[in-house]
């Protein structure tokens, strides 16, 4: 079957390359050693990736939305052996993600692990003859969600288990359950962290009741929400009272880095300073590279946003906003207009990744969300961040093109 | 009542504004950081380099058990190279010339306690205010060298400490490695050996962090605005078992000796430990600041082994004093009664085709078992041992503590060797040892050795109906927070002995200080009854090791003590005096105290 190049979604392409091609000439200032007025050669790879990716694209449009549906469980169970073994034989740096190394290549399997849950979900969500709001429904696509996420919390690797946890409420989200219950059911876990103070915990607990009056959800669903946030709110300062100083810490660390003060917390500092000293316009291109963030590790795959603000200034980050901004319009359009349910949740699903790692990478640099290690997608080195985002961008595309099929 | 699920134009709508939400918040935040304080971060990154430094924290203080220090703290500085500021060549060659130290030294020290490029690599501790008076002065000929006021520990000398306390130090690149050490950085301060390591994780506190502004001429201008330090959490004080008058009245009694020896001082009702010495010592001092070449050199090349814990890792065979087990163990056979008497001791006795001789030459009589530990008469002893065999004895030595660790919360514990059959064959091959060996072992000698721990905690057990506390060192940690935590003894054991032979043990042992022919009637006095028994332990390496184990007041003991004087002969000639005058010592000074306290 022949595809029709003119009713592809070009503009959509053509703002991702856009940014790709913005974060190659990010990579190369972050790496610019103005002594010897070269870079180093990551930007070289960078592009390497990026045709590797567009070729990565091109195969996936070309595929019948047919064959992500056969495929998904086979894939899903893949991604969880390769989960599995990487713990066993798998390397790792700073202790964080795993990969496997294939000489030069490496492979990170938690990456490979996102694209296999989304399509595993999809699939699920698309075909599950269960009502959408049954307990049955709730709890086998949680449980899908959940394998791979202990899998991957004992890399440990707690960012890219935050993307498996958005993705599952926001396909719950997409299926139609209302806000509120979603709301409902993530009750426990603000409970965890509210239970820290009593006073907080006592006024949320009696914000949720007031909740729970309005939203008149079923009796069994209503007495399991106030039973599990009891049970958390209690369980956790009596467990955490009984740790250790540094083992407190340790904990504390592994939410925000960036209280570590010897590792992220330094990053944020640098990044914040780099980002507020491009002011409007930016110290220019090149500029930026000889000042605080040369000391900083991870300028090129985590804080390349901060390359951006400190060598381009705000018209410069909000240009690259803007351009996100148009994919998540182009994402929520596509999505809400696909006939095909399987092809609906799937562009939801690259979406809600998008959405998610775009948010809480941009806002670590600045301080507002946690340094967990999340790239910025199309803008931050690296091979398999690229290929990701680009595969996403791909199931749009072809979730956008079938639209009309069922 | 509201609906569970929402149709497709509601979901549309939400998520679209929460994208938009998202999208407005990102823009927000970089409108406040790249407009509104665009001047304030434009500065930080023209003036300021921001240097990360550690905030030590107090280490807990040591206590005795009446709360006199035994461990504290002075000031000292440390003169540390941030790695992000200096300059290749300048920094360790002045550093170098201010300190005296070889520039090969300074990077390799600065490379060992490398932590991160804005953390203070400490160089050298321990200096003094005028190495720091001229960097302060001329801070900017010394880029990229910072210096800290730093505690270093000071310990109460002419007590001899060494033996429980240990010292800190710097942490080894293997122990950051290690499990039990996480959370420490290269260069931090770590305790070893003793209290200091045992205890270290109460005693060291947590680290906070300073975010400092340094200028570009090198000097701190002030404290980083944008990122509130972290504060340091003092560390917790420890209250210890020891008697600091009694560990000092040992330590002075061993000074005027001139012989290498231990002493164990343990409260039987509840194990704690009231004066633990290892002589010659040293002092515990010398590993606060970096240790002159030359006094290390002296210390390890000492024949006497200063290093050498003898309290809990010395070796050594318990002579008589081991006679105890061999009569308890053919008491609770049935071997023999309070009643039976061998063959008289005539000075020494053929057993197989070896004469066997007994302390006295001249011969003790007949002996029965009271006679036997009174004037600790060796023929007596072969023939019980002769009865009892290698492993049944061996299997009392064992079960009354001897052979394994004592399990005192120190490191460096060694557990000795009780032998047996299977011991001996491994030793001498199946056929190449007889069993009279085991003569040898019921007197104590031979292949059998214990520390004077371990000896201590068995009469713990034998002044205490059998029951043997857990010997510990600390008694209370004082938290920073006023609160208060207690060590409550526990039950380590209890020797496998019936009432009625501990009762008969116990007797004997009165008639060793009381009876008329007792080797320690010396030590008779009016006040109280001393229980105990001498040691003469032979050793192949020169004169005989002197050992006296007693405890008092014998109807209600409350101390039991250890003494063992090496290479000083008799038991009853070194040792026991010594363990008189510290049971004075101490009965003297609790009686005192018992008084005041009636008032």
């Amino acid at each position: 079957m022949a595809l029709d190049y003119r009713q592809l979604d070009w503009r959509l392409i053509l703002a991702a390359l856009f940014l790709s091609l913005i974060g190659i000439a990010l990579i190369y200032s972050a790496q610019y050693d103005s002594l010897r007025g070269e870079s180093l050669h990551f930007y070289v790879k960078q592009a390497i990736w990026l045709l590797t990716a567009l070729i990565g694209l091109a195969v996936i449009i070309h595929l019948p939305l047919r064959a992500y549906d056969f495929l998904a469980y086979l894939f899903y169970v893949g991604a969880l052996v390769m989960l599995a073994l990487v713990l066993v034989i798998g390397h790792s740096k700073y202790g964080a993600a795993r990969w496997f190394a294939f000489g030069p290549l490496h492979i990170t399997p938690s990456e490979v692990a996102k694209l296999a849950l989304l399509v595993a979900l999809a699939r699920f969500q698309a075909y599950s003859k269960l009502p959408t709001e049954s307990i049955r429904r709730l709890f086998f696509s949680a449980v899908m969600t959940i394998i791979p996420v202990m899998l991957i919390i004992r890399q440990p690797d707690l960012g890219t288990s935050m993307v498996f946890v958005a993705l599952l409420f926001s396909l719950w989200f997409w299926s139609g359950i209302s806000p509120l219950y979603l709301l409902l059911i993530v009750s426990p876990l603000i409970s965890l962290l509210a239970a820290f103070h009593w006073i907080t915990w006592i006024v949320y607990l009696v914000l949720l009741i007031g909740a729970l009056l309005l939203i008149k959800p079923r009796a069994i669903f209503g007495i399991a929400t106030i039973v599990a946030n009891l049970a958390f709110g209690i369980i956790t300062p009596f467990f955490w009272n009984r740790l250790a100083d540094y083992q407190k810490l340790r904990i504390i660390t592994f939410l925000d880095p960036g209280r570590d003060p010897r590792g992220a917390g330094y990053q944020i500092i640098q990044s914040k300073i780099a980002i507020g000293s491009g002011g409007l316009l930016g110290k220019g291109y090149l500029g930026g590279s000889q000042s605080q963030l040369h000391f900083l590790p991870e300028r090129h795959t985590d804080f390349i946003f901060s390359v951006l603000g400190e060598e381009f200034g705000l018209w410069g980050t909000l240009v690259v906003v803007a351009i996100f901004g148009y994919i998540f319009y182009r994402g929520i359009m596509i999505a809400s207009r696909c006939r095909s349910r399987f092809a609906s949740y799937l562009a939801w699903g690259a979406l809600t990744i998008l959405v998610f790692q775009f948010f809480v990478n941009v806002g670590m640099t600045f301080g507002l969300t946690p340094v967990t290690g999340l790239p910025l997608p199309f803008l931050s080195y690296g091979g398999t961040s690229l290929l990701l985002s680009w595969t996403l961008i791909g199931f749009l595309v072809l979730a956008d093109y079938y639209w009309t099929e069922y | 009542m509201t609906g569970m699920t929402t149709n497709k134009d509601t979901r549309v709508k939400i998520a679209g504004a929460l994208v938009i939400l998202l999208l407005l918040i990102i823009v927000g935040g970089l409108f406040i950081h790249q407009v509104l304080r665009h001047d304030k971060y434009l500065e930080d990154s023209e003036n300021n380099r921001i240097r990360i430094s550690p905030i030590i924290p107090k280490r807990g203080l040591i206590y005795d058990r009446h709360r006199a220090v035994i461990a504290d703290n002075r000031v000292s500085f440390t003169v540390s190279i941030v790695p992000f500021e200096r300059v290749p060549e300048v920094t360790t060659e002045r550093l170098s010339e201010l300190l005296g130290m070889d520039t090969s030294k300074i990077n390799k020290r600065a490379r060992n306690n490398f932590v991160s490029n804005y953390i203070p690599s400490p160089i050298k501790r321990g200096l003094g205010i005028d190495v720091i008076s001229i960097l302060e002065e001329q801070q900017q000929f010394y880029p990229g060298i910072a210096y800290s006021v730093e505690s270093v520990r000071r310990y109460d000398t002419g007590i001899s400490a060494e033996a429980f306390i240990g010292h800190v130090g710097e942490v080894s690149p293997e122990d950051i490695k290690s499990e039990s050490r996480k959370g420490y950085r290269a260069g931090s301060m770590v305790g070893k050996e003793g209290i200091e390591k045992a205890y270290d994780q109460q005693l060291r506190g947590m680290e906070g962090t300073a975010y400092l502004e340094i200028s570009a001429r090198g000097q701190i201008t002030g404290s980083y605005a944008g990122k509130e330090k972290v504060p340091a959490v003092p560390g917790s004080d420890l209250v210890l078992t020891i008697d600091k008058h009694l560990q000092q009245f040992i330590s002075e009694s061993f000074d005027s000796l001139d012989f290498s020896g231990a002493v164990v001082a343990i409260d039987p009702r509840n194990g704690e430990i009231l004066g633990l010495g290892s002589f010659p010592g040293f002092d515990p001092n010398i590993f606060s600041g970096v240790i002159p070449s030359e006094i290390w050199q002296e210390i390890i090349s000492d024949t006497n082994h200063p290093l050498l814990n003898r309290p809990i890792a010395g070796l050594y065979p318990p002579g008589s004093t081991a006679k105890p087990i061999t009569a308890g163990a053919a008491l609770e056979m049935g071997i023999v009664t309070d009643r039976t008497a061998f063959k008289p001791c005539l000075g020494k006795m053929r057993f197989g085709d070896r004469a066997f001789g007994c302390w006295d030459l001249g011969g003790h009589g007949k002996l029965n078992v009271y006679g036997a530990i009174e004037q600790s008469c060796d023929i007596y002893f072969y023939q019980v041992g002769q009865l009892l065999g290698v492993d049944t004895w061996g299997e009392y030595a064992s079960a009354c503590g001897f052979g394994c660790e004592t399990g005192i919360d120190i490191p460096g514990e060694l557990e000795g060797i009780v032998p047996s059959s299977e011991y001996y064959n491994k030793l001498y091959g199946p056929r190449g040892w007889t069993h009279f060996l085991v003569l040898n072992l019921a007197i104590g000698q031979g292949e059998f050795t214990i520390t004077p721990l371990q000896l201590a905690q068995f009469y713990c057990g034998l002044a205490n109906d059998g029951v043997v506390y857990q010997p510990h060192l600390l008694k209370e940690v004082l938290h920073p927070d006023g609160t208060v935590e207690q060590v409550e003894p526990t039950v380590a054991f209890t020797l496998p002995f019936s009432q009625r032979t501990l009762g008969i043990l116990h007797r004997s042992l009165e008639l060793v200080v009381q009876g008329e022919h007792g080797t320690a009637r010396s030590l008779k006095n009016k006040q109280y009854t001393i229980a105990g028994k001498t040691g003469t332990a032979q050793n192949p390496h020169g004169e005989n090791h002197s050992w006296f184990v007693a405890y008092a007041p014998s109807d209600d003991p409350r101390i039991v003590v250890v003494t063992l004087v090496e290479h000083a002969g008799h038991g009853s000639e070194v040792a026991a005096p010594i363990t008189g005058k510290i049971i004075k010592t101490y009965l003297g000074e609790s009686s005192e105290k018992l008084v005041i306290n009636g008032d």
